[in-house]
């Protein structure tokens, strides 16, 4: 793992910014709503007060039957399947009996589905028909009331006839339709909203078990105009008010649940909308039953609140990003419950709020994360190319030999890695002192050993003359064959930093370099001895800008390693091949295989891979191969030794010098 | 009349052989320890050939200025340079001194008469018309043996004893590669291939600064050079 990137790593601890931010918006939220909510249920407990307070037409306390609003005509025919749409709100009686009413402008629906098992059929005027399955309806006006019994031997039309005396306005029989299935039976019939019916009572008696002539008596209840009027009066703006009766139907209805208009820019995305339900809000409820316009109100809320305790919910709302907060609160008279006040807000100022909010936060600290990120990584970036910096003038230093090619980089750096440079600047100091010392020492040596020599010698000369007896000639011999001997190792010594000056001094001249090695080639056939020399050589000229020099001495040097190895009956072969950016110049010979660990000093100034001298043979300091390198250098190139099949082969790679301009 | 010879040398053994060598060769021969001793001595009388050594004391190029010294009083006067590094030959010729001939310390005192016997040889030659079976000419070269000449189209190539008897010796068999060994051999010199041709390149510098088409002596890579006519 690099640098940058434990950094880059290390950047994404910015990340817990968003995540605390989030809590805190989330939190914020939910303080939002609660004051919200604790404002609209003040509102609703004023609201429903000032119901009681003004006498609004409230609905009665405890059970009612409701009458729905009826879409779609009506027609009296036993069958149900006209009542589909109302059929989800049909109210039960006892376990095996649905009720349903509606109105529509001129007439009051009923419709009594039961359900039974075993059927005793009798019709109205029958003696039996009190013991045998019959319905008992009655209803009420103000003061006047009337029972009917309704019974019907078959399916059809029937009359249920009334069972109590004379009562006002109300009729003395009423024409229903009867009709049965597997299951049971349902009856149909209507009544004119003349009547201004306020009470409604049904029994379903099957075989004339309980009391045969009791019916279930509620007040009756619809949606009521006067009392949405009274409430458009009281209620708060942008606020959608409805009253429920104690069975949660819906009496009265206020204002709509419609935001204030937006421009469509302020309008929450998807998104947006998106952000905010999944990270945002806290439950929200569905809107489900609730959105449609539904008799009966049957939510949770309500419940709760029918039960005596105000109590809040939030929904989300049907506009996309809103939400709706909904309280519901008990209306009580006299300690009876008259119902409950609900009222539903829809907002959009929080998720708007929460969503701006958690979106400055987001792009905010994405922003952080950004900026963070990238100034680590610039941070990074810049570390890492120091480093580099640094080590590759290391690396440099190290190949070339501990000498420092200019200025340390970062040397002057105030920090930690200036520290570093610094030290490493000091150890390459002394280490390139040392080589520097190393390397002249030869030179220096041979300097310092020249006079003497050349006292030894001018001595030995004058001593020639100075009339020796002839026994001390042998002697006198020896000792200049002694001194010539040295004075070939002083030279040795001192012909590294000769040839770098020579080398370094070198003029360039554009020469076919095949002609240069075929030359050299013929040279060395008469050095040869018994070892067979093969050559190489491309037909067409190799034109290079090289010193031949400066190749031919390097040849030599090559040549004369070469034959040293080789055995007196071996084999050499000299190559010149051209390459795309150059040649390169092979020597191989038969010989014993290079040592591993040699193969990359190879080229280093005093490495001899020679056995000790035998005695009289010019001494061997290992620069041979180091003026190799260097020649090959100069020529933008390198040299290189491998072993090949039965034999080692040395190949210098030539680029060519580079040219220069004529001043 | 013997002639006379100065040795300015900082190094009093190889002063004190040189000087003995050279009395015994015949010739009257000084020491001098400094430039400052030399410098006294030539104010006085000026020697007929100076032998001045390169480093002298606590003057690591003291004989160069020495060396000016000399030329400013005498164009004549030959003058030999000792070194105690084959790398100063390239110092030298580099500074075009206008000394005779440069040596290394290690040459050996038979060479040293050699060359002294050649450039005493030179000064006389130089007093008689050139006599013509020492001539060698080629197209445009002339070759003066005796008086270690060599002129180009007329022009003379200043050339040190050295390079004269590698001039010669290419020249004597025209066409011949002559390898460095036997160049080493006819300039009586023991240096080492490098040495040689940067010899040989210096006198190529010195005929192409005066003839900017020559081409006359030929690199024979890795045998040796020839004289192409």
């Amino acid at each position: 793992m690099t640098l940058r990137q434990k950094l880059l790593l290390v950047a994404l601890c910015t990340l817990a910014l968003p995540v605390a931010g989030w809590l805190y918006v989330r939190q914020m939220e939910t303080l939002l709503r609660e004051g919200q909510a604790q404002a609209l249920v003040a509102s609703a407990r004023a609201l429903a007060r000032s119901l009681v307070v003004v006498d609004a037409p409230l609905p009665p306390a405890g059970a009612a039957w409701y009458v729905q609003q009826s879409n779609v005509p009506i027609t009296v025919d036993g069958y149900g399947d006209d009542w589909a749409p109302l059929s989800a709100w049909a109210q039960p009686l006892d376990r095996n009996a649905r009720v349903m009413l509606a109105e529509d402008a001129h007439w009051l629906y009923f419709y009594i589905d039961v359900r039974a098992a075993q059927r005793h059929r009798a019709d109205a005027g029958d003696r039996l028909a009190l013991s045998a399955d019959h319905l008992i309806v009655s209803i009420a006006s103000g003061d006047d009331a009337q029972r009917y019994l309704l019974a019907s031997a078959a399916p059809g039309p029937t009359t249920a006839i009334a069972l109590d005396a004379e009562a006002g306005v109300l009729p003395d029989r009423i024409n229903a339709q009867w009709q049965e299935d597997g299951g049971g039976f349902h009856a149909e019939f209507r009544l004119p909203r003349g009547l201004r019916l306020d009470h409604f009572g049904v029994g379903v008696h099957l075989g004339g078990d309980g009391e045969p002539l009791s019916a279930d008596n509620r007040p009756l209840l619809e949606f009521s105009a006067s009392l949405s009027q009274e409430l458009s009066r009281l209620a708060p703006d942008g606020v959608r008010v409805r009253v429920l009766s104690p069975d949660a139907w819906l009496m009265a209805q206020s204002g709509k649940l419609q935001l204030p208009d937006q421009s469509l820019a302020d309008r929450p995305g998807w998104l947006a909308s998106l952000i905010y339900r999944s990270l945002v809000a806290g439950r929200l409820d569905d809107a489900g039953a609730w959105a449609e316009d539904a008799p009966r109100i049957d939510l949770p809320e309500v419940r709760r609140a029918l039960k005596g305790k105000p109590s809040t919910s939030w929904r989300t709302g049907e506009a996309r990003g809103s939400v709706v907060l909904a309280a519901a609160m008990p209306i009580t008279m006299r300690g009876k419950l008259h119902g409950v006040v609900l009222l539903e807000q829809p907002s959009r100022a929080v998720p708007l709020l929460a969503n701006r909010a958690l979106f400055g936060l987001l792009i905010v600290s994405f922003g952080v994360l950004l900026v963070a990120g990238g100034v680590l990584l610039l941070f990074a970036t810049r570390l890492t190319f120091r480093l580099r910096r640094l080590r590759n003038a290391a690396e440099r230093a190290q190949d070339n030999d501990g000498r420092l090619d200019g200025p340390f980089p970062l040397i002057d750096a105030t920090d930690e890695l200036g520290d570093l440079a610094r030290s490493f600047a000091r150890l390459f100091e002394v280490v390139g002192g040392y080589t520097d010392y190393l390397r002249t020492l030869a030179s220096k040596l041979s300097h310092e050993l020249n006079t003497p020599l050349a006292i030894v010698k001018s001595s030995l000369d004058n001593l020639d003359h100075a009339g020796l007896p002839a026994e001390a000639e042998p002697y006198l011999a020896r000792a200049r064959d002694g001194v010539a001997r040295l004075g070939a190792l002083v030279r040795a010594m001192s012909e590294a930093t000769r040839m770098e000056r020579a080398i370094a001094a070198a003029e360039a001249e554009d020469v076919d370099m095949a002609e240069i090695v075929r030359g050299c080639a013929e040279g060395y056939r008469g050095l040869a001895g018994g070892r067979r020399i093969q050559t190489e050589l491309p037909d067409e000229p190799v034109r290079m800008h090289v010193s031949p020099e400066l190749i031919a001495q390097a040849l030599d040097k090559l040549f004369d390693n070469a034959v040293s190895f080789t055995p007196a009956d071996g084999w050499l072969r000299i190559a010149l091949r051209p390459t795309p950016d150059g040649a390169d110049i092979e020597l191989a010979n038969q010989g014993p295989p290079l040592p591993a660990a040699m193969q990359g000093r190879l080229f280093d100034s005093l490495v001899s891979l020679r056995d000790k001298a035998t005695p009289g043979d010019a001494p061997h300091l290992g620069l041979g191969l180091y003026v190799v390198r260097l020649v090959a250098e100069r020529h933008q190139g390198s040299a290189s030794a491998r072993n090949i099949d039965g034999g080692v082969a040395f190949t210098l790679h030539l680029k060519g010098m580079p040219r220069q301009r004529l001043a | 009349m013997a002639r006379s010879i100065a040795i300015v040398e900082d190094e009093p053994l190889i002063r004190a052989n040189y000087v003995e060598a050279l009395n015994r060769f015949g010739y009257e021969t000084r020491g001098y320890g400094s430039r400052g001793e030399a410098s006294t001595a030539f104010a006085m009388r000026l020697p007929e050939l100076v032998i001045i050594d390169i480093g002298l004391g606590d003057e690591p190029e003291g004989g160069f200025d020495l060396c000016r010294e000399l030329r400013a009083k005498s164009a004549t006067l030959p003058i030999i340079f000792l070194t105690a590094r084959d790398s100063d030959f390239d110092v030298i010729s580099g500074l075009r001194l206008g000394a005779d001939d440069y040596l290394s310390k290690d040459t050996s005192l038979h060479q040293l008469a050699a060359r002294i016997a050649a450039l005493f040889r030179r000064i006389e030659s130089l007093k008689v018309p050139a006599s013509s079976e020492t001539v060698i000419e080629h197209g445009p070269l002339r070759l003066e043996s005796e008086r270690m000449r060599v002129t180009w189209n007329g022009t003379e190539i200043p050339l040190t004893v050295t390079e004269f008897w590698m001039v010669h010796t290419l020249v004597r068999f025209p066409g011949h590669v002559k390898n460095r060994d036997q160049l080493m051999r006819e300039a009586e010199l023991v240096v080492d291939d490098a040495t040689i041709t940067s010899h040989i390149k210096r006198i190529r510098k010195k005929f192409v600064a005066l003839a900017p088409d020559f081409d006359a002596i030929e690199t024979v890579h890795g045998v040796g050079y020839r004289w192409t006519p």
